[in-house]
């Protein structure tokens, strides 16, 4: 059969390009640097391989990709979330509410906070396909209505009797250095690969990103489709935010920074490090991921390097400048040698 | 005539990736003259137009002005050296004053100079008068008439001296009235010396008016700067598509006419139709002709629910049906809408051939859990890909990099894969090569023979004759009349035309 024919040296070819490419790739690019500070990390400082470092690190790690994750979700769209710190506080301390208020059980609560974070992401998600205003002016005003709605409802009170599993589950060591947080979120990533690869949502995610209109005059609903965007971004706002829990032990208010700016940096910088495009369509999960190693390693390491706190931020700013700098420029080399 | 030649190109060429837009372009500009460029719609018209107003830069040839050779770094260069264009859109800020929009390039020497309003003011208004525009110069511009803003930008044109005007379908958004003070200026700034080139579709307006004639083919010129009195409307024709306005010898097809496969009765629609009444049936081609704006793509695109109907019936085989949304068209009544304009309607142009082609059978072919691999999407998509003869070197490939005519067959094998009943055809040999349009034409066909519905709208109007087996003539969003092609030429061309001046 001729289409057997064509398919089978189609999906040949397209093995061979994708091993050319991932040499051109943002994510040999981040496994590269990765690798270059992680050694020098390794030379340079005591303790950076210790076994209680890469404890921490790991735990930092897997928290700080689903953030990314969360904010990704939402640039596939073309638009973002401020809101994902404030969503992720808000729903953790929903949470606290539901154990300590009402004397729920933990599994329920979790369920029920998670489902918490996703419908706050919805609101928002109505909201910027309703009105047809900018996500960036919409989630602004979310990022701030959230908190404050949090911090008159829990009076800025921490819950901190939470059941005993919570830290627990926050201080389990696998092998002595692995956190099982780190299994959380590669979980969530392989989950997040399948559904942009092997689901019709998550292919209709990509197409509306790229481009509304063709998507929508294809039978596409778009505005449902980024209303589940949204809503993802939200429960994955939310997820970060409880794994965070269980490394503190405690539902704070303060735990994602004042109106959850703290998370803002990191949000960004995994995806973009990772590839994702800022018009939306394109997504790299893996590049994500590495996105947030890389965030994670050099605050780990430059911290171990008696750097002040302040100074790992503005070198956390340089980086997200540079990358999206590096990225402009790829695009003008590979354009101008027909790579792409 | 022995004029000065203002402008003159000698062997332009301009390739993109995958294409060549323009070979070995000559142009001949005289001053104080009327030059009509002329094409069909991929023909290299305005890749021509971006070349002379410094957009591009030529691969190779050479633009001379008034004798000098020129060459433009970009817009600001071409338009400083005497060289304008009037858009087909208009460029103009709507909250700014008449006056500001005419100096807008030089409101003041420098960035933080003071602009003087009154002075600016009252320098717009000999500008104003030139082009016969009796206005306040303090007016917003938001609050004049498509023409009167048409009118502004021609006077920016001329207040920056420009030796040449290029005028991109002027008359294409203007009244029969509004048009004829148009030329009347356009004959005023002639006689000023200015030279103006005119590029239209409406083939009567350039022998009205036109002193020279330009044609572009494939972009290649096929007439080069000859005065235009020696042609007829057939020739121009000709000369843009290579023939004469004939007919492949096809059987005229019999349609049963007994009920309807879509009826639409006394619909509106928030788009601007009002009370229309329309019939489709069972395997016709029912073609729908007008001129650009006439509301057809608007109409089609209410009927697959992308605009609103606010009033009437809307039917499919007999039954009355709301389209809420383009995947309800799509999913639960087999309507299928290929776009006029693949590149931002109907392909998503940096998504590869696979993901474009399969896009609307995903949820068709997917498990009830949403799950689908590129396997099955392929073999789904790959039949419609091998018929259509897609030149691709695999699925992999981003749709962006390959040519005008293999991206109009992935939209259409994307309708082709999705096996609707009913398939909308928007314009589907714009920019595309005379095999590819061949080709498409017997596959349309092929398609009615086998029971789908189309409904075919083209302002081509050799298309149009070729393929319909009935035609409604559409003006203004409303439906003129409803003419059976009998495939004469003559005799249909003029009762469309007639049917539209009507």
């Amino acid at each position: 059969m001729a289409s057997a024919q064509e398919s089978s040296l189609s999906t040949n070819s397209r093995d061979r390009s994708s091993i050319r490419n991932f040499f051109f790739s943002n994510e040999f690019g981040l496994l590269f640097l990765i690798l270059v500070f992680a050694t020098i990390f390794a030379l340079l400082t005591t303790g950076f391989t210790s076994r209680f470092n890469l404890y921490a690190l790991g735990r930092n790690i897997s928290i700080d990709v689903v953030i990314g994750f969360s904010m990704m979700v939402v640039i596939v769209t073309g638009g973002l979330n401020l809101s994902v710190g404030s969503i992720g506080v808000s729903a953790v301390m929903f949470g606290g509410w539901l154990i300590e208020g009402m004397g729920s059980n933990l599994p329920i609560a979790l369920i029920l906070l998670l489902l918490g974070g996703g419908l706050l992401g919805a609101v928002n998600g109505v909201m910027v396909v309703r009105t047809g205003v900018h996500s960036f002016i919409i989630t602004l005003a979310t990022m701030s209505v959230y908190f404050g709605l949090m911090i008159w409802l829990t009076q800025a009170e921490a819950f901190r009797n939470l059941p005993p599993e919570v830290a627990t589950f926050g201080r389990t060591k696998i092998y002595g250095y692995l956190s099982p947080l780190l299994l959380i979120s590669l979980g969530v990533a392989i989950m997040l690969a399948v559904l942009y690869r092997y689901t019709s949502l998550g292919r209709n995610m990509l197409a509306a990103g790229a481009n509304p209109t063709a998507a929508e005059l294809s039978g596409v609903n778009v505005k449902r489709t980024f209303i589940l965007c949204h809503a993802l971004s939200g429960l994955l706002a939310a997820l970060a935010a409880t794994m965070l829990t269980c490394r503190t032990g405690a539902a704070i208010p303060s735990m994602t920074g004042h109106i959850g700016q703290d998370w803002l940096l990191p949000a960004f910088l995994a995806p973009v490090l990772g590839g994702t495009l800022l018009s939306g369509g394109k997504v790299s999960v893996l590049g994500t991921f590495f996105g947030a190693v890389l965030v994670s390693l050099l605050t780990n390491g430059l911290l171990l390097l008696q750097v002040s706190e302040f100074w790992v931020q503005a070198v956390l700013g340089a980086l997200l400048l540079s990358a999206v700098l590096l990225e402009k420029l790829r695009n003008v080399v590979l354009l101008q040698n027909r790579f792409i | 005539m022995s004029q000065q030649i203002t402008l003159k190109t000698s062997g332009i060429s301009k390739s993109f990736p995958g294409v060549q837009a323009l070979q070995n372009v000559e142009i001949e500009l005289h001053a104080g003259s009327i030059h009509a460029l002329l094409g069909e719609n991929g023909a290299g018209k305005s890749t021509l137009i971006k070349i002379l107003t410094g957009v591009y830069q030529p691969d190779e040839g050479s633009v001379k002005l008034l004798g000098q050779a020129v060459s433009f770094s970009d817009t600001k260069e071409a338009r400083r050296q005497g060289i304008a264009v009037v858009h087909q859109e208009r460029h103009l800020i709507p909250r700014f004053s008449v006056g500001e929009n005419l100096f807008l390039d030089r409101l003041g020497e420098k960035a933080w100079s003071w602009v003087d309003y009154p002075k600016l003011h009252e320098e717009a208004k000999p500008w104003l008068a030139a082009v016969g525009l009796d206005l306040d110069p303090q007016t917003p511009v938001k609050q004049l008439s498509v023409a009167k803003m048409q009118l502004v930008e021609i006077a920016q044109a001329i207040s920056q001296k420009s030796r040449v005007l290029l005028m991109d379908e002027p008359t294409a958004s203007l009244t029969p009235h509004e048009t004829e003070k148009l030329f009347s200026l356009l004959q005023k700034l002639k006689e000023d010396g200015v030279t103006i080139v005119f590029v239209s579709h409406k083939l009567e307006e350039v022998l009205q008016i036109c002193d020279y004639l330009t044609v572009l083919r494939d972009g290649q010129n096929t007439c080069t700067s000859q005065p235009i009195a020696q042609y007829d409307r057939q020739d121009l024709v000709q000369l843009m598509i290579g023939r004469k306005e004939q007919i492949p010898a096809w059987q005229t097809r019999e349609v049963n006419r007994q009920s309807p496969k879509l009826e639409l009765r006394q619909v509106s629609t928030e788009a601007g139709h009002q009370d229309l009444n329309l019939q489709l049936y069972l395997g016709e081609i029912l073609g729908f002709y007008g001129l650009i704006g006439a509301g057809r793509s608007e109409l089609a695109k209410s009927l697959i629910g992308y605009f609103r109907m606010t009033k009437g019936e809307y039917l499919l085989d007999g039954k009355a049906i709301h389209v809420s949304g383009v995947s309800v068209a799509r999913d639960r009544y087999a309507i299928g809408y290929l776009s006029e304009d693949r590149k931002s309607e109907g392909l998503i142009l940096q998504h590869d051939v696979l993901q474009n082609s399969g896009i609307t059978v995903w949820r068709k072919i997917c498990s009830k859990l949403g799950w689908l691999s590129d396997q099955q999407v392929t073999n789904r998509v790959s039949p419609s890909i091998d018929k259509l003869e897609v030149k691709t070197p695999s699925l992999a490939q981003m749709v962006g990099n390959l040519s005008g005519g293999n991206q109009q067959k992935i939209s259409v094998a994307k309708w082709l894969a999705a096996q609707v009943e009913i398939l909308i055809v928007d314009e589907p040999s714009v920019g595309i090569d005379i095999k590819t349009k061949a080709y498409l034409h017997e596959l349309i066909r092929e398609l009615a023979d086998q029971g789908t519905s189309i409904l075919l709208i083209t302002s081509d109007m050799p298309e149009i004759i070729t393929l319909a087996d009935r035609i409604i003539v559409m003006d203004d969003f409303a439906i003129k009349g409803d003419l059976p092609n009998n495939r004469n030429y003559e005799e249909m061309s003029t009762g469309i035309m007639n049917l539209i001046h009507s």
